[in-house]
């Protein structure tokens, strides 16, 4: 390259005496390193992730409570009174949580409880023999796919309202599975459940996190743990596995995720396209 | 330029005269008509052709002078030439034939006498003119006259008309009919040559007909105008009825069959082509119509057939409704194999089998009157093969009205499921459909929603396979009714719109119908102008059809196969008759 | 003509005459490659081996009748409707263009085109499969507009020539039609 006076200037409609493609020796100049990045510690990594082993704990409560109804382990009525407690006392920590209401009043819940109720006692009839002919297999492999599809879709970063993907995922699912049981109170006992545990729950939990973030992992843990107790009686190796699972979730994935921190190396320069800096949201008001 | 001469064919052997013709205008061309031969006084001339010119359009002219070397008649071409100076002109031809040649040479008389002569010597061949070459074309007169090129030009104002030369030459000799009526037997004070036509004929029976047809066709448009009247004004627009019409075929086909008759009833006399052309067609598939129906009555009125068609077409729906019935308890088992929902599947078959119940009873209460009908409904055909194929198509729709009922109910059904899914499988995605936008917008859905729609989904998405069965099952049935129903319409509407008489004229006088001209190289001889044959290229078969078709419901666009599919899939209704209202304009 | 001219665009050789009527009036005949009797045979062949294969299975001896039949109505249609033996280009000054084109069993087809409709006689090229040919063709006028060009009818379709034979014909087409 001719080495002149002239200094290159990084234009390409002035005519310069150098190629297209030259660089000079400014050019690594301007490079940065891991711009922005947050250090993470373990505690609340740890923490956030107790959000992901809870739900995961939940599917496995379902599917505990599913498998002892269908065995007849559990009468559904003790089942439903269940329900109704533990639907009230949500309710009352929900209240005594406050923070606003969402525009929502008292009425409307109750409205919304009445919708439940009436449809899905008017439905769990069809339900027991909707799936009647299809091989129960395929409806385990249904059941099966659309809770992981629950999990997968759910919106961890905040889950209330819950995702209309994963909640209508889970819904699927336990029609399915509601559809296997043995009569019409069993599958509207079991409908109720999936309705706290998929769609009440989170909104109470993330009722929790916002107002009492002490409480927080107390709950989460209270979860998993149950999870681990009711899937202990229907087979204890799953319950080994789920435990382990969720040690990984909660504990080792966070640890994880803080080590490799350490060899992130994003590489910023002037050869990333535009960014506005500027904050815009006091224009979109 | 070149100079064309359109030459009849029949004059090449005419004696020595005059050539009568005309000059086409922009063309540079010359149509010779006739030969007017020798003796003969100019203004005798002059006064005939005046006389035809106010005939016809034809600008009818002298063109200029034909001579046919004989023995004794030597020295004739100089007093032909002379001619040229009696009638007015700007060009004058000389056609000449020598003895022993087959072509004839040409000569170009410029006003003002100047000769362009066509041959010329070898040495002056560089610096000849361009104005002196000539093309001979021959020509058969009388196809000429009698062929129509196509496409049909008639209502186009003239300024709109292609230029065409070939057109032109057709025109032309087309309107100098009234020239061909002198023939060589009429003791005029001329003597032409040109086409002879046989003379017209004088058949009696031919003249009757023609007498006859007025006093027949007047009738007949005052019938028909009564007739007409009576459609109007009877009770028969009430919606209901107005509508039952609409879709029997038997009334459709009475609709065409009196639009039909009006037209050919009409005591105006068809001047132009394409409308001579329709009637003529129309006629023809009438006649044919009606002999096909009254062989057909002469078939059935005969050894007691109404009587055993009867007989058998009560067990015939018997066994219809049983193989039905049958059908039905397989779908409600396990058809195929495959697992249906039980309760769904019970009721449904419940339902439908109560339908055949009804069916049957139906029919059996029917059965006395049935020959009865049938005599009645038979009589029909002496009004022509199409009514009796109309009214069996009617039959056929009436006697499996319980498969459409199906069909309805099963489409019904299916297309509500169809619906419902769609809706609601947007709704588990958590998107909805945006009117406004006619596109899907992503949408934030209560929970009560949410949880009932999967409810409603999860139920409906279970109980598809059921009702698709039956659809499908229902569907086939139906289809093979359409099928059926579909061919008597195919046959009917064939018998309707086929141009038999242009499909005749076209096999028996290829030459009446002309798609264009080909040019065939007559003879090359040193020292004549370049000779042509014109022949007449008949037009294609398919174009005929193209061209002459009656225009019935066949004509308006139709489903593409692909659309049907998917009426079928999403669970339209479909029908063998085409919905008025997607008829536009 | 060089030798190469003499084949059509697979190399088939084709044979190309031109005829002067008179100094107004040229015609060109392409013919095609003529049937082969080899091709024939071997398609008949094929046929009746395939009959006499279903014959073994089925003992039916209507099999066997309906190949002959098959394989008579099967070439007779094939001359009759799809081998054209030769196309030829008849050009009259001042009066139009004539094409023709006559089957392998005599049946001619033919279309006369008015000088007036005539723009003018170019030769294009085209992708056709995986190859550029060149054809020659005749541009019509659009009747409204007499500088637009309406539709663009292709000459010798069924014997494709190379480029060097329709220079030739090309050049006759453009000597009578700056005569007129």
């Amino acid at each position: 390259p001719p080495c002149g006076p002239v200094e290159n200037k990084k234009v390409l409609y002035g005519r310069q005496p150098y190629p297209d493609n030259y660089v000079d020796r400014r050019f690594l100049a301007e490079l940065r390193r891991n711009v922005g990045v947050q250090q993470l510690r373990y505690w609340s990594v740890a923490r956030e992730a107790g959000l992901v082993g809870q739900q995961v704990s939940c599917v496995a409560v379902f599917v505990a409570l599913w498998s002892s109804l269908d065995g007849g382990a559990l009468p559904p009525a003790a089942l439903l009174w269940g329900g109704l407690l533990a639907a009230l006392l949500g309710y009352g920590l929900h209240g005594a949580l406050g923070g606003g209401t969402g525009g929502r009043t008292r009425w409307a819940d109750l409205q919304s409880a009445a919708i439940f109720l009436a449809f899905t006692f008017g439905f769990s009839p069809v339900l027991k023999t909707l799936t009647e002919s299809v091989s129960t297999d395929t409806v385990y492999a249904m059941s099966a796919l659309m809770l992981l599809a629950h999990l997968l879709f759910f919106p961890y970063a905040r889950p209330s309202p819950p995702g209309s993907l994963s909640l209508n995922a889970a819904l699927f699912g336990s029609v399915c599975l509601a559809s296997r049981l043995p009569g019409a109170l069993h599958a509207f006992a079991m409908l109720t459940w999936a309705l706290l545990l998929f769609a009440l729950w989170p909104c109470l939990l993330q009722r929790l996190r916002d107002r009492a973030p002490r409480a927080f992992p107390w709950a989460a843990a209270l979860v998993s743990l149950a999870g681990v107790g009711g899937l202990s009686g229907l087979w204890p190796g799953g319950s080994v596995l789920l435990l382990l699972t969720l040690l990984a979730l909660t504990l080792a994935c966070p640890l994880l995720l803080v080590r490799l921190q350490r060899h992130k190396d994003n590489i910023h320069g002037p050869w990333d396209e535009a960014e506005i800096r500027e904050d815009l949201s006091r224009f979109l008001d | 330029m070149v100079l064309k001469i359109f030459f009849p064919q029949c004059c090449t052997t005419a004696d020595s005269g005059l050539l009568v013709g005309c000059w086409i205008p922009d063309q540079d061309s010359a149509v010779v008509l006739a030969v007017v031969h020798y003796p003969f006084i100019p203004g005798q001339v002059k006064r005939y052709l005046t006389e035809i010119r106010s005939q016809t359009d034809v600008d009818l002219t002298v063109l200029g002078s034909w001579s046919m070397p004989k023995e004794g008649q030597e020295g004739m071409d100089s007093f032909l030439k002379d001619l040229s100076t009696i009638f007015p002109h700007s060009r004058w031809l000389q056609l000449s034939r020598e003895i022993g040649k087959r072509g004839f040479t040409c000569q170009v008389v410029r006003k003002g006498g100047m000769f362009l002569k066509e041959q010329a010597k070898e040495g002056e061949g560089s610096v000849r003119d361009e104005n002196e070459k000539v093309i001979i074309v021959h020509y058969d007169q009388r196809k000429v006259m009698l062929s129509q090129l196509h496409p049909v030009q008639e209502g186009v104002s003239h300024s709109k008309m292609e230029q065409s030369a070939l057109r032109a030459v057709f025109h032309t000799v087309a309107q100098s009919h009234p020239l061909f009526f002198i023939d060589k037997y009429d003791d005029g004070p001329l003597k032409l040559t040109h086409w002879q036509s046989e003379g017209r004929e004088a058949s009696i029976i031919a003249e009757l007909v023609k007498q006859g047809s007025v006093p027949v066709c007047k009738l007949l448009t005052w019938m028909l105008s009564l007739w007409s009247w009576l459609g109007s004004i009877r009770l028969l627009n009430v919606p209901p009825v107005r509508f039952i019409s609409s879709k029997l075929s038997t009334c459709v086909q009475l609709g065409y069959r009196t639009e039909h008759l009006q037209t050919v009833s009409s005591t105006r006399k068809a001047t132009e082509h394409m409308e001579f052309m329709r009637k003529a067609n129309i006629f023809v598939s009438f006649l044919l119509d009606m002999a096909l129906g009254l062989l057909l009555i002469a078939w059935l009125y005969r050894e007691n057939r109404i009587g055993k068609l009867a007989s058998t077409l009560v067990p015939v729906a018997d066994h219809v409704a049983k193989e039905l019935r049958e059908l039905l308890e397989w779908l409600m088992g396990a058809p195929a194999g495959l697992k249906m929902n039980r309760a769904l599947d019970q009721v449904l078959g419940r339902f439908f089998i109560y339908h055949i119940h009804l069916w049957i009873s139906y029919i059996h209460l029917m059965s006395p009157f049935i020959e009865m009908i049938l005599w009645y409904v038979g009589l029909s055909a002496c009004l022509g093969l199409t009514f009796a194929l109309s009214v069996l198509s009617d039959m056929v729709a009436l006697l499996t009205f319980h498969i459409y009922c199906f069909y309805v109910y099963g489409a019904r059904l299916y297309c509500l499921k169809i619906y419902g899914l769609s809706s609601l499988w947007r709704l588990f995605r958590g998107k909805k459909w945006n009117v406004l936008r006619q596109r899907v917008d992503s949408c934030s859905y209560d929970m009560d929603q949410l949880f009932i729609g999967t409810l409603l989904f999860t139920i409906l998405l279970f109980l598809l396979p059921t009702t698709a069965l039956y659809y499908l099952v229902f569907t086939l049935l139906r289809l093979v009714v359409v099928l059926f129903q579909g061919l008597i319409h195919l046959a009917v509407d064939l018998l309707n719109s086929f141009p038999l008489f242009a499909m005749g004229l076209r096999v028996c006088r290829p030459y009446r119908l002309a798609e264009g001209v080909k040019f065939r190289v007559l003879c090359e001889e040193e020292g004549t102008p370049l000779h042509l044959m014109m022949e007449i290229n008949p037009i294609k078969v398919s174009a005929v059809l193209q061209y002459y078709r009656t225009p019935t419901y066949s004509c308006y666009p139709r489903d593409s196969w692909m659309a049907l599919c998917k009426k079928l899939f999403v669970g339209e209704l479909i029908y063998p008759w085409k919905h008025k209202t997607t008829k536009t304009d | 003509m060089a030798d190469d001219s003499l084949t059509d665009i697979y190399g088939n050789r084709i044979g190309v005459a031109c005829r002067c009527h008179s100094d107004l009036c040229r015609e060109v005949t392409v013919s095609g490659p003529k049937l082969s009797l080899r091709s024939v045979l071997v398609y008949t062949c094929g046929v009746w081996l395939l009959a006499y294969a279903a014959f073994c299975c089925t003992e039916n001896t209507a099999v066997l009748s309906c190949a002959i039949i098959l394989t008579l109505v099967g070439l007779m249609v094939y001359i009759h409707f799809f081998k054209v033996d030769h196309e030829s280009l008849l050009i009259i000054g001042s009066l139009g263009v004539q094409l023709s084109s006559s089957y392998a069993s005599g049946r001619e087809c033919t279309s006369f085109i008015e000088m007036s409709k005539i723009k003018d006689v170019v030769i294009n090229e085209a992708v056709y499969m995986h190859r550029v040919i060149y054809y020659l063709c005749i541009l019509i006028k659009d009747p409204a507009d007499p500088h637009a060009v309406s539709s663009v009818l292709p000459l010798f379709q069924s014997s494709k020539p190379r480029l060097k034979c329709l220079i030739e014909v090309y050049k006759t087409c453009q000597e009578i039609l700056a005569q007129s």
